[in-house]
C-alpha cells in the first residue's frame, strides 16, 4: 500500500472516531445510557488521537523520506526489538509480583474481600496467559 | 563470542553509519556488535558476511566456556 493512501485512511479512521463521539454526545445520545455514551466518546475520540497522529506522522515521512526510512530501520531494528522484547517482559513479571504484594497490602489493611481477590485473581490470570503463552511459543519456535 | 567486525569495517574504509545503512540496521547496534556488548542474530551475522564477501567464522569467532 502507497504510504499517501496509508496515511489517508488514518485519516479517515480519525475522522470516523470524532464523528462517532459527537454522535454519541447529540443526536445518538437518545439511544444510549451515559455509560454506554461515555464509552462510545472515549473510544472515538481515542480514535480521533491515533488516526490524527498516525496521519501527522504519514505526512512527515512523505516530506522526509530518508528520516521515515531511517525510523523504519531503528522500529525494525533486532537489537532494539530484543531490547523491546526484553524490557516489556521484565515490567510484565514486576508488575505480576506487584499484584501480590497488593493482595497481600490489601489483607494487611483490611480492605474489602473482593479488593484481595481481585489482586489475586489478576495474578492467577496472567500466570495462566504466560503459561498458555510458553505452550503456544513452545510448538511454534 | 568474539568478533572482527571493527577491524575488518576500519581496514576497509566504511564508516559505522554506512555499514549500518547497508544491513538496515540502527548504529547502534554496529557500535554494540563491534564492542561485544551484542551477538547478532544467524541472519544479521550472514548478512554481515554477505557484506563483506567474507565466511561468517572469518568474521565472528565462537569460544567455548573451558569446563
Amino acid at each position: 500500500m502507497k504510504p499517501s493512501v496509508k496515511a489517508n485512511l488514518y485519516l479517515a479512521l480519525g475522522i470516523l472516531g470524532l464523528a462517532a463521539a459527537v454522535a454519541a454526545r447529540t443526536f445518538l445520545s437518545a439511544f444510549f445510557n451515559d455509560a454506554q455514551s461515555g464509552a462510545v466518546i472515549g473510544v472515538g475520540a481515542g480514535l480521533f488521537g491515533f488516526g490524527l497522529a498516525k496521519w501527522l506522522v504519514g505526512r512527515w515521512g512523505e516530506k522526509n523520506p530518508d528520516l521515515m526510512k531511517q525510523n523504519e530501520i531503528e522500529v525494525k531494528d533486532e537489537r532494539n526489538q530484543l531490547i523491546r522484547s526484553k524490557a516489556q517482559a521484565l515490567s510484565g513479571e514486576v508488575l505480576h509480583w506487584l499484584l501480590m504484594a497488593g493482595a497481600w497490602t490489601a489483607i494487611f489493611f483490611n480492605a474489602p474481600l473482593w479488593v484481595t481477590l481481585a489482586f489475586v485473581g489478576v495474578f492467577v490470570l496472567k500466570t495462566i496467559l504466560d503459561i498458555l503463552l510458553m505452550a503456544y511459543y513452545q510448538r511454534k519456535m | 563470542m568474539r568478533n572482527r567486525l571493527e577491524e575488518i569495517r576500519k581496514l576497509r574504509g566504511i564508516k559505522q553509519e554506512e555499514l549500518a545503512s547497508a544491513l538496515e540496521v540502527s548504529r547502534q547496534t554496529i557500535g554494540s556488535l563491534e564492542n561485544g556488548r551484542y551477538n547478532p542474530s544467524i541472519v544479521l551475522a550472514f548478512k554481515i558476511a554477505r557484506y563483506f564477501d567474507m565466511a561468517i567464522e572469518d568474521i565472528f569467532i565462537f569460544e567455548e566456556d573451558p569446563l
